[in-house]
């Protein structure tokens, strides 16, 4: 498979790079990792002009401590993720999601944002991130600082995001979640596919009881959801599965989810709810 | 875990698990697969293929095309029609056989999506690439013919000359061949009757090496590479398509990365390649892209199976009547319309049925062409009749391993000649059986399984038995011969003696993968005495091994391996007189051991003449006896004059989740004979690839087309296919009852795990399950078909007739602004 | 792969007024997202179609006509065939409309069938049919609204 003609631009700053982009509008493609741009580009489903790699910006890369938050650049690729001791600490689930993202090859040339500006709905960090009340640090070029977008308002729809022609996604700043438990569970039928649904639960627990809860869920609609009716609904019950049971099986109501080779929309429904019940009583220690 | 029984002196080579010798090159980056090989000038072919299952051609407009940079020639249909010919079909399994004609670059008309419309041809692959996407086509699309029942039923024609999508029918019927009795009878008196219908699922050969080829026209020869399971009947059907003289055609299988059958065919770009290379004079190369690989490589299995069992109420079989509809797809290839008919002899299997009839119709359809898939034939007969026998022990309320003993064939009453005409030459069912019970924890698994049952527990236990056999070793001629196969079973082998005391082996039998080198070493380095390392294994060359049959159909080392112990035997007799000239002894008296000659009765000491050293003695040729000719070197062709049995006892645990449908494999058993062992590591390489692509089967991969005839699992995204990270480890260990038909003892295993594994876990889900009154779920058995399955049969919810590729009209699936990025 | 969408809706206007709208090919046309209309007459159009999703751009060109129209009982049924660019695979569309009077308004039943051959086909996972499905959902809320805009002012 070979794409058809591009060139190719690799700038060393960030600033080069919204230069580039607000030039070449939208014919440029940012590349990030490349695990998703270039399937579709060897695919010939598109077929830019320019493509700007942004995985040279060693300002992009780095992973910080913001005091209340941890602020992943566009650069930071999933490995770069698992591997960030601050990450492990504080955002448990992004790093047990991240875990279940495809293999180590992609995981070692693929990036956190990148994911987020493609916004996949089977992709395993936007429910996560969703879940974490993340910010989207978004820039371009003659605006001053970055525009701060919530994750609630970042995944507009299948495929598209808050970023618009001409804007870089230059990190995602994460509250952090220190001390909560987390657990990702990702349904697949083969262990590389994506998912065919997932369930992201983080959950503060005190005394046995679940004191506030988080829950994201993949591709159970065009975007990555919030189960908010489940969280509110989880508060104050103790963390046993008879206890949780009743909450989290409506993970599934009201949502639009696809039907395809993997499972009806039904069937989707229903595993959101067993799923949110397993995710949750993990998360929970129970 | 293996135990490996059979005794063996200990220098013997043959049954020593010798690491392969072909892995360093492989390993290591000094492979040379067909993409790897540049050559000066090469060109390079992009196909155009285009979407539609069944659409007219009615226009091509290749002028862009021709004007992009770096093309060097765009040929259609219309360029090549009088050259191209129609791709073999070998075997016309009736008489009356209907097809197609079957064009390399389609003409006029596209009968599947992927079909090849144009070739282009430029400097570098990218340009042909490029270009290839401005060949302008024009279709006025027709209705394609894409279910495999309605085609059955002609309700429209995926070849409208033809007039019907029936290709041929054939039938085998005990009665009338006289092999036992009437199978009408049998099921009007039966006691018992099960009737079942099954559907085997489209699969697609996913070998690592994608397909490639280069064709050379600038020597005296043709010379092709290719990435094929079949150099030597490619060579062949190469002369005859394009009638080009068999002796200007040289074909190279250099590395090849695997093939399951896939391989073992003769394509559309095989032929493409070659004519563009004669018209432009120059190499040229085509390497697939691996949608390419999914779309257009052949698929196989795609089968309807109509059983009907009939038994006695105390559980012995009476008759036993197939009828299976086979999806040949668009087109006839090399053996696609035999291939359902390699399980004619096999659906009775290990089983004493007095009366059995096998009816197969073959039907074209709008989809890719279906071919040889791994077990071809075989593993579509011993699911179904593995199934059966499950269906039969539910029926009866037995425990299933318990009826399938009363019905087997006793060790004791080998060779034993079945209701299908076949001589089954040994085997021991009970022993295997015993075995596999023993390692499996039969008893344990199956009061685990009571308690999960009784508690109800969320997670269920399910045990599958599959006890199969399959016939394999293709094939005695005669046995082809008469069912119309157009070749031959025999292979050919040859044995250099070179004179540093090297020997060169070259055999018919082309690998791809299996360790032919390794194994064919150790079995000549026992039959000449010579060291392992000193033995050179050369295949897939036509002008180094200039004839042979090639690899599949697990008969290499049934077949190739004996032709080559026969060519060893022809050069010790050649040999002979010239070491007794030596010794100044009389051939009678000549001994022949670990490599050396000595003379009978001349005491211990004695040094006699090594074969080497005779070897040496032959190229001086100074002094050979009056008449001898100077060559120890010997050729042999050996025809088998039977088919080989392997057998096993499978045994599948595995827990479903009933609240997801997910089912995990908990553990599984096979204990395999297959004959006499020559190196069991590479045995084990085969169960253990078998069992997965078998496996796989049962539970995750499919070929699925959307009612419009596009392939919807055109990539690995779709076509889930499993990874050592899905795969549980396998215990195997075996017994061995030598085969009777070759010097070995060997029996096949190249398809073994594929063919037994299927049936065993599909046996074990449904165990699981079968108390939700669930009596079948469709393969692959997705967690959604188990979940529904469970809903359908606790009597909760309807279960659709197939997972949907697509939504359901009327589904609702557009966002609303309430769930976009949370709901309420 | 094909699919099939039933949308209805009602707009403040006369059948005829919102007859006289819907059979300007040129506008309803128009409507599909990404389309530029390069030709029209009272039979026919021309145009191309981009399609940008994502990481996804794809052009078809193509061209569209009434298969049906019957102006006294307010129906028509257009057929748009597209030829994807580089190699992509067609993709066809019939639209079905039907107006009928409803209160002081009229209401309109429209059916859209839409096939994709080809590459986006086999994009993987359905999520092709999640494209379309939008891509005509926003084709109908557009004609919709037009109705809506003119025949309101
Ligand atoms: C075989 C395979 C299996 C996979 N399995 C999974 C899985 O199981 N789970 C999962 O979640 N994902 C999976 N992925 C997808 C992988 O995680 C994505 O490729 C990755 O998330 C995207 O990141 P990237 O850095 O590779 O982005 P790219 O491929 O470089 O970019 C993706 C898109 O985002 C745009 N983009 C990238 N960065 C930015 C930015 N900073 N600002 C604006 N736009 C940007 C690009 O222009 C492009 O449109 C799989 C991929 C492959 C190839």
């Amino acid at each position: 498979m070979i794409p058809a003609q591009f060139d190719y631009v690799a700038p060393a700053t960030l600033e080069e790079a919204l230069t580039l982009l607000s030039e070449h509008g939208d014919e440029a493609k940012v590349l990030a990792g490349g695990q998703s741009l270039l399937p579709v580009l060897r695919m010939r489903l598109n077929a830019p002009g320019v493509v700007v790699d942004i995985s040279g910006i060693q300002e992009l890369k780095e992973i910080t401590d913001q005091g209340e938050s941890i602020r992943i650049g566009a650069g930071a690729t999933y490995q770069d993720v698992l591997d960030s001791p601050l990450v492990r600490e504080h955002l448990g689930l992004l790093h047990k999601a991240v875990t279940e993202v495809a293999d180590p090859q992609i995981r070692h040339r693929g990036t956190v944002c990148g994911a987020l500006a493609h916004s996949d709905p089977a992709g395993d960090v936007g429910g996560p991130v969703l879940a974490l009340d993340a910010t989207m640090e978004v820039q371009s070029r003659g605006v001053v600082g970055p525009r701060q977008v919530a994750a609630a308002d970042f995944f507009v729809d299948l495929f598209e995001t808050a970023v618009g022609d001409g804007e870089l996604l230059t990190a995602v700043t994460i509250p952090k979640h220190t001390g909560w438990g987390s657990h990702y569970e990702k349904f697949v039928r083969v262990s590389h596919q994506w998912a065919i649904i997932g369930v992201a639960a983080a959950v503060r627990a005190e005394g046995g009881t679940i004191a506030e809860a988080k829950v994201g869920l993949t591709n159970m609609g065009s975007v990555p959801l919030r189960a908010t009716a489940v969280e509110q609904a989880l508060v104050g019950l103790a963390a046993t599965e008879e206890a949780l049971a009743e909450a989290c099986s409506l993970a599934g109501e009201g949502t639009d989810p696809p039907s395809d080779l993997n499972g009806q929309a039904d069937y989707r429904r229903h595993l959101a709810g067993v799923l949110t019940r397993r995710a949750v009583l993990a998360a929970a220690g129970g | 875990m293996t135990a490996v029984d059979e005794t063996r002196a200990p220098s013997a080579e043959v049954g020593r698990d010798r690491r392969r010798k072909e892995d360093q090159h492989l390993i290591t980056g000094r492979s040379r697969f067909t993409d790897n090989i540049v050559l000066p000038g090469m060109l390079h072919v992009a196909m155009v293929r285009r979407p539609y299952a069944h659409a007219r051609i009615t226009g091509i407009d290749a002028s862009a095309a021709q004007e992009s940079p770096g093309v060097v020639a765009v040929l259609t249909g219309d360029d090549v029609k009088d050259q191209q010919g129609s791709l073999p079909n070998a075997w016309p399994v009736t008489p009356e056989q209907k097809a197609p004609p079957h064009p390399a670059i389609a003409v006029d008309r596209v009968a599947f999506s992927g079909e090849v419309v144009a070739a282009v041809v430029a400097r570098t692959a990218a340009a042909a690439r490029d270009a290839a996407e401005l060949v302008d086509v024009d279709y006025e699309e027709l209705d394609p013919v894409v279910d495999l029942k309605a085609a059955a039923a002609d309700e429209k024609l995926a070849h409208p000359d033809l007039g019907t999508n029936r290709s041929a029918l054939w039938v085998f019927d005990s009665a009338e061949a006289g092999t036992g009795g009437d199978v009408e009878e049998a099921i009007r008196d039966a006691e018992v009757l099960v009737e079942r219908e099954f559907r085997q699922q489209r699969l697609i050969p996913a070998f690592m090496e994608p397909r490639s080829v280069v064709v050379d026209p600038t020597g005296e020869q043709f010379t092709m590479w290719s990435a094929t399971q079949v150099p030597h009947i490619l060579r062949l059907m190469l002369a005859l398509t394009l009638a080009v003289p068999e002796s200007k055609i040289r074909v190279i299988a250099p590395d090849v990365g695997g093939g399951f059958g896939g391989k073992l065919q003769v394509t559309p770009e095989e032929v493409i390649t070659f004519l563009v290379a004669r018209r432009t004079g120059k190499p040229c190369k085509w390497t697939e892209t691996r949608s390419e690989s999914l779309l257009s490589g052949h698929h196989g299995r795609d089968q309807w199976q109509k059983l009907t069992l009939a038994a006695r109420r105390d559980g012995t079989v009476t008759g036993l009547k197939v009828e299976l509809t086979a999806n040949m797809g668009a087109y006839l290839g090399l053996v696609t319309s035999g291939i359902p008919i390699l399980g004619a002899f096999m659906f009775n299997a290990i089983y004493k049925f007095p009366s059995y009839r096998f009816e197969c119709q073959n039907v074209f359809t709008n989809l890719t062409w279906t071919d040889a898939y791994r077990g071809a034939g075989r593993p579509e007969a011993t699911f179904a009749i593995e199934r059966m026998m499950d269906e039969l022990a539910t029926e009866l309320g037995r425990d299933p391993i318990e009826v399938r003993e009363q019905n087997w064939i006793k060790h004791e009453e080998f060779p034993f000649t079945t209701v299908a005409g076949l001589e089954y030459d040994s085997g021991n069912y009970e022993a295997a059986t015993a075995r596999a019970k023993e390692l499996f924890g039969y008893d344990e698994l199956r009061a685990e399984q009571a308690r999960r049952r009784e508690s109800g527990d969320r997670v269920q236990l399910g045990i599958g038995v599959s006890t199969f056999t399959e016939m394999c070793g293709l094939a005695p001629s005669r046995v082809l011969g008469s069912l119309s196969y157009g070749a031959g079973g025999w292979e050919h082998a040859s044995v250099r003696m070179l004179p540093s005391g090297k020997v060169e082996v070259i055999t018919g039998s082309s690998a791809h993968g299996q360790g032919h080198e390794t194994a064919w070493s150790q079995i000549v380095a026992d039959q000449l005495g010579v060291p392992f390392e000193d033995v050179e294994v050369l295949h897939g060359d036509t002008q180094i091994s200039h004839k042979g049959l090639d690899t599949y159909g697990s008969r290499s080392l049934v077949v190739g391996g004996q032709a080559v112990i026969k060519a060893a035997q022809k050069v010790i007799d050649k040999a002979r007189p010239l070491a007794a000239h030596v010794l100044e002894a009389n051939v009678d008296d000549l001994e022949f051991a670990e490599g050396r000659f000595t003379v009978r009765g001349a005491g211990e000491g004695q040094e006699g003449i090594g074969l080497t050293d005779l070897a040496l003695a032959v190229f001086a040729a100074h002094d050979l006896p009056d008449g001898m000719e100077p060559s120890l070197d010997a050729d042999a062709t050996y025809d088998p004059v039977n088919f080989s049995y392997p057998h096993g006892t499978h045994l599948c645990a595995m827990e479903v989740d009933t609240e997801t449908g997910q089912s995990r494999m908990r553990a599984y058993v096979c204990v395999d004979d297959v004959g006499n062992v020559v190196n069991p590591l590479i045995v084990d390489g085969q169960v253990h690839g078998g069992l997965v692509q078998g496996i796989a089967q049962a539970l995750w991969e499919e070929a699925v087309y959307d009612d419009q005839g596009t392939l919807v699992t055109g990539s690995f995204v779709d076509y889930t296919l499993p990874t050592s990270a899905d795969t549980i480890s396998y215990v195997t260990d075996r017994t061995v009852t030598p085969s009777t038909t070759n010097d070995l003892g060997a029996k096949g295993v190249g398809e073994a795990g594929t063919i037994a594994s299927t049936p065993a876990v599909v046996n074990a889900v449904l165990d699981a399950v079968r108390q939700f009154g669930v009596t079948d779920i469709r393969m692959p058995m997705t967690p959604e078909r188990v979940w529904r399955a469970i809903q359908e049969g606790r009597g909760s919810a309807p279960t659709p007739e197939a997972a949907q590729p697509h939504f359901e009209a009327g589904e609702p699936n557009q966002d609303t602004p309430e769930t976009e990025g949370g709901q309420a | 792969m094909g699919m099939q969408l039933e949308h209805s809706f009602t707009v403040d206007a006369s059948p005829e007024a919102t007859w006289a709208l819907l059979t300007d090919l040129e506008s309803v046309g128009g409507c599909f997202p990404g389309a530029t209309v390069t030709e029209a007459d009272e039979q026919t159009f021309k145009g191309n179609v981009k399609v940008r999703l994502g990481p996804i751009a794809v052009t078809y060109q193509g061209e569209g006509r009434f298969l049906e129209r019957d102006d006294a009982a307010h129906r028509a049924v257009i057929e748009g065939t597209g030829k994807g660019l580089r190699g992509l695979g067609n993709a066809g569309a019939t639209v079905t409309m039907q107006l009928a009077p409803e209160g002081s308004g009229t209401r309109a039943d429209v059916v859209t069938e839409l096939s994709i051959t080809g590459k986006p086909a086999q994009f993987g996972r359905g999520v092709m049919q999640t494209v379309s499905d939008k891509l005509l959902g926003q084709f109908v809320s557009c004609v919709e609204s037009k109705l809506a805009g003119s025949a309101g002012g």
